[in-house]
Order: structure tokens, then C-alpha cells, then sequence
């Protein structure tokens, strides 16, 4: 049987970006597609459950803690964990975060170096899946 | 000399994304904005010289309509292009693919609106459960 050569190729592995400032934001998401991320950007954890729940695959889920809406980062965690458990989270926030944080893959204080942030992404889902291409 | 840029402006992630995707598949650097006060916040920074400004024409507070006037004012160089629907706005995404640095369109338009439709239904039925 023939299969499109597009579904042959490896997908990059497709981060979602949950930060409402948008340079901040607008950063990030440059410096993970310079290296080979898939990257979705939403400024609002409300966002993010939508995108996730309209059946678009998302490997892993990079949040600010403190989003505008109904949701915040925390909650979005808590969300991921019961309804889509093999999505890594990632949280981010300029404050110490003042509930557990312990459901995550990892937390990362604000500011954060975008480089060691990246090469953390790259672990974790390295980890999620051993030989498969980032 | 690098990529043009292009500026999409839409609040709706299940919109937005897929023009953006769209958009980087035929050549285009994209920046993304879910409200014209947040595009305004990229264009005033600076760090990128944006060629054209896609936004719908809501867009909240401050609508499209005067995020427009205001790149026309202080950024004579910038193209903006308002679309009112979904279906002109991949339209757009569409010629502008057309006038891109790649050397074709990925794929036709219309399958970025398919795509869009798809995604905007699946929400409505998550909505409804």
C-alpha cells in the first residue's frame, strides 16, 4: 500500500507553550522552533485544555503558573494528570509557588535560562520516549 | 537576509494555529498575538521588523480597526491585512502564502479552513458533554 511520504517522516515533538506575556512568550516559542519543536502558543490554561481536548496531539505542556481565566497553571497540571496522564507538564512562575507542585515532571523559577530550559524539555521527553526522534 | 515576518492576530487558539502553521510551512517567521494590545506589545518591542500584520478585525480592546491605524501611523512600512470571518482570514493566509518565500503553497487553503471547521466542532461537542 502507498503511504504519503509525510506520514513516514518523524513528527517533531509538538510543546505546548501556556504563558500569557507575550514577549515572553514570543521568546520561547522562537528558541524551541530554532530547535526543531513543534510549538503551540496559548496565553490562557483555558486555551490549552481546549486545544488538548479537540483531539491535537501535545507531548508536553510548558506552563506559566499564574494564566488568566478560569484556570490556572496548577489546575491545568491537575487537569493533564487525570485525563491525559502521558502528557508531561512542565511549571514556570516567578513566585514559589504556594501549593504542591509535586505532580509535575519539573519546575522552573522565573527567569529561567531558555537554553537549560529547552535541554530540560529535550529530557523529559526523551525520557517519555526512549529512541524516538525529538 | 531572513524570512519575512508576519504578524497573526486572533484570539481563538483553534484559529490561530493553524493560520500560523500554515503560514510557517510556506516560508513566513510568525509571530503570534491573541489580542491587538498584545500585537501591539511585539510591534512596539521591536525586535523583529514585521512585513505584514494579519488580524481580525475584533480582535478585543483595542479593536483590529485601531490596531491598523496604528501601525499605519508609526509603522509606514507594514502591511496590515484585517479579515472579518475565519474563512477570509485563510483566505488571506492564502494569497499571502501565494506571494511567500517558499517556493509553493504546502497544501490549499481550503484544507487550513477544513481543518479550522474541524477543530471549532470538536469544541462545540466537548462543550456540550
Amino acid at each position: 500500500m502507498m503511504v504519503p511520504q509525510a506520514l513516514l517522516q518523524p513528527r517533531p515533538a509538538r510543546i505546548l507553550v501556556v504563558e500569557d506575556e507575550v514577549l515572553v512568550r514570543a521568546l520561547i516559542a522562537e528558541e524551541l522552533r530554532l530547535a526543531g519543536f513543534d510549538v503551540i502558543e496559548a496565553d490562557r490554561a483555558d486555551d490549552a485544555l481546549t486545544y488538548i481536548g479537540a483531539g491535537e496531539q501535545v507531548d508536553l505542556v510548558f506552563s506559566d503558573i499564574q494564566t488568566p481565566g478560569s484556570l490556572d497553571g496548577l489546575q491545568l497540571a491537575e487537569t493533564l494528570r487525570d485525563k491525559y496522564p502521558d502528557i508531561p507538564v512542565i511549571l514556570t512562575s516567578g513566585n514559589a509557588p504556594t501549593r504542591r507542585v509535586g505532580i509535575v515532571e519539573a519546575f522552573v523559577p522565573k527567569p529561567y535560562d531558555v537554553t537549560q530550559t529547552i535541554a530540560l524539555m529535550s529530557a523529559i521527553l526523551a525520557q517519555k520516549s526512549p529512541g524516538e526522534p525529538l | 537576509m531572513s524570512e519575512p515576518c508576519i504578524l497573526i492576530v486572533e484570539e481563538d487558539l483553534l484559529v490561530r494555529t493553524p493560520l500560523a502553521e500554515y503560514l510557517r510551512e510556506c516560508g513566513y517567521l510568525v509571530l503570534e498575538a491573541s489580542s491587538a494590545g498584545d500585537a501591539r506589545t511585539l510591534l512596539e518591542d521591536g525586535s523583529r521588523r514585521v512585513d505584514i500584520v494579519l488580524a481580525e478585525v475584533k480582535s478585543g480592546e483595542p479593536s483590529g480597526f485601531a490596531l491598523a491605524s496604528w501601525v499605519r501611523a508609526h509603522l509606514p512600512n507594514t502591511q496590515v491585512v484585517l479579515a472579518g470571518t475565519i474563512a477570509t482570514a485563510t483566505e488571506k493566509a492564502g494569497d499571502i502564502c501565494q506571494e511567500g518565500p517558499a517556493l509553493s503553497k504546502p497544501y490549499d487553503h481550503r484544507l487550513v479552513l477544513d481543518y479550522i471547521q474541524r477543530l471549532l466542532a470538536a469544541r462545540d461537542r466537548n462543550d456540550r458533554t
